[in-house]
């Protein structure tokens, strides 16, 4: 469960990228957040990952409030998260599959649950055959995969997706759409920043939208709109 | 902290070391160029030190006791001074044994001291060596206070301005060592944060799985020592290759009367790469440290 509590932050220079925001996110939901550009989605998103700290208001994952949180404890909280970003950001250098058990591999995750759980992650992703290729040798479509497998591969409750598709054709979205809705019909929370009016208007599923730093729309089974 | 991951932490330093070759290499020469200066001049200290304390065991206070003791008296004076503390040893010189001495030393010019036999002008003496010659002044204060003494010596100014010079050249050379550490670390974290700066993405998705702090740096860190320790290991190499043929060349240079003793080649060694190789892993580790530091913050 997800719950922010009249939630500010500001920044640096003075501008105000959030400002009292309040949402309550249930465990097995799918929740679009829809924005202009410059609206607050990726500072909503930072705080629930506490890339940042919110000025006030409190922020509760999984029944702890994150805000009191201390730096130490912070690697555990991500590790309840899995976070996918437009831009993929695998390791050019590593195959799928490393790229994959990379994840585990940095928990320190026994060497035996990543020889198990690697390969069943990667076909949930349909990315089997492909497990000893490079980054560079798949298509964006499937690199987005990778990281999808690679955000999921630690078994976390939510999934943030800042602009999945963002670098995606039509086509390609929809996969990574399907694949969203599988990993969120098995149980795990996903909130997805996105710009993709298509998508949302078809998806029928519960959208937030913010505006200046503030919620003006959170709907059940919500459109696009803007 | 798991074997498993400090195995993991090896692993990922040699594959780093591997993979960013010319970084590395430019690192351990950086390493390799302060460590041999340092080297250098810790061979110097070294010896300076050596001569130093050469110098300082040469020390020695005469004393001077009263004409026609018997043999008991001089053997238990004897006793009482090598129980003193600071002593290291006391031997008794009769005047007979001096003026055979004082002799030998004039050679030719031995005829001045003929005919003293019958008369000798010297005195019987008792001559102490130190364990620490800035002890010099409480050993003779207790033995003036003996009876039978007649005057206690030693070279009270030239002891205290040789203690000045070695303590000078101690404390000096330790400044000196302190301030190329420092730049060294100083260089070092600069070229790891290029290698850091290669592997920031890699940082970023460790952070975003839920790494710890310890465990992204420990690759970092163990590549800063595995640096250090490289870099340590050809300096030693180089010094003592040099050193080797430096007692060499000094030693076949006919220097006249003055005598150069160098340390061996062994106890330089002992010494030089039990430090290189201490100060090779600090600077290594915290250099490594230090550049990693700003990456963490995501």
């Amino acid at each position: 469960m997800i719950e922010m509590i009249n939630v500010s932050k500001k920044f640096g220079d003075g501008f105000r990228a959030l400002h009292n925001v309040s949402i309550k996110i249930e465990n097995g939901e799918f929740v679009f957040l829809v924005g202009q550009s410059g609206a607050g989605k990726s500072t909503l998103i930072k705080l629930l990952l506490k890339e940042i700290s919110a000025d006030s208001g409190s922020i509760i994952i999984n029944n702890k409030d994150i805000s009191k949180l201390k730096r130490r404890e912070i690697p555990y909280l991500r590790r309840n998260i899995g976070v996918v970003f437009q831009d993929f950001r695998l390791l050019q250098d590593k195959t799928v599959y490393e790229n994959v058990a990379f994840a585990m591999e940095v928990i320190e995750a026994p060497a035996k649950d990543i020889r198990r759980k690697v390969p069943i992650i990667l076909s949930l992703v349909g990315l089997s055959k492909k497990s000893d290729l490079y980054p560079h040798q798949l298509s964006g479509g499937e690199q987005q995969r990778v990281s999808l497998a690679r955000a999921m591969v630690n078994g976390p409750s939510i999934l943030i997706a800042d602009e999945p598709t963002g670098n995606l054709d039509p086509d390609t979205s929809w996969e990574i759409m399907k694949n969203l809705n599988e990993i969120n019909h098995r149980g795990t929370t996903v909130l997805m920043a996105t710009h993709a009016k298509d998508i949302v208007d078809s998806m029928k599923k519960r959208v937030i939208e913010i505006e200046e730093g503030k919620v003006i729309r959170d709907e059940k089974r919500g459109g696009y709109e803007i | 902290m798991k074997i498993r991951t400090i195995k993991y932490f090896i692993r990922q330093s040699f594959s780093s070391l591997w993979r960013n070759k010319a970084m590395s290499v430019a690192a351990v020469s950086s390493v390799f160029a302060a460590l041999l200066v340092i080297g250098i001049f810790l061979t110097v200290v070294l010896n300076i030190d050596y001569l130093a304390t050469r110098l300082e065991s040469q020390v020695e206070i005469k004393v001077y006791v009263n004409d026609g003791l018997s043999i008991e008296v001089i053997n238990a004076m004897n006793k009482d001074i090598r129980e003193l503390s600071g002593v290291k040893d006391s031997t008794f010189l009769s005047k007979e044994k001096a003026l055979e001495d004082f002799t030998e030393q004039l050679g030719e010019d031995s005829n001045l001291l003929d005919g003293l036999e019958e008369d000798n002008p010297l005195a019987d003496s008792f001559i102490v060596t130190l364990d620490d010659p800035r002890m010099a002044s409480n050993v003779t204060t207790a033995i003036s206070a003996m009876s039978n003494v007649e005057n206690v010596v030693y070279g009270k100014e030239e002891l205290e301005k040789l203690l000045n010079i070695t303590y000078l050249l101690r404390v000096g050379s330790l400044t000196i060592v302190v301030i190329l550490v420092l730049i060294s670390i100083f260089i070092i974290s600069n070229t790891i944060k290029l290698t850091v700066f290669a592997r920031r993405k890699e940082i970023g998705i460790m952070k975003y799985v839920g790494a710890t702090d310890g465990f992204v740096k420990g690759p970092f860190f163990a590549e800063g020592i595995l640096m250090g320790l490289l870099g340590s290991i050809v300096s030693i190499t180089i010094i003592c290759i040099g050193y080797h043929f430096g007692i060499h060349y000094i030693k076949q240079q006919s220097l006249g009367f003055i005598s150069i003793t160098l340390l061996p080649i062994s106890s330089v060694f002992y010494n030089l790469s039990f430090s290189l190789v201490l100060i090779g892993i600090i600077i290594g580790s915290l250099g490594s440290l230090i550049s990693i530091r700003k990456f963490l913050r995501v």
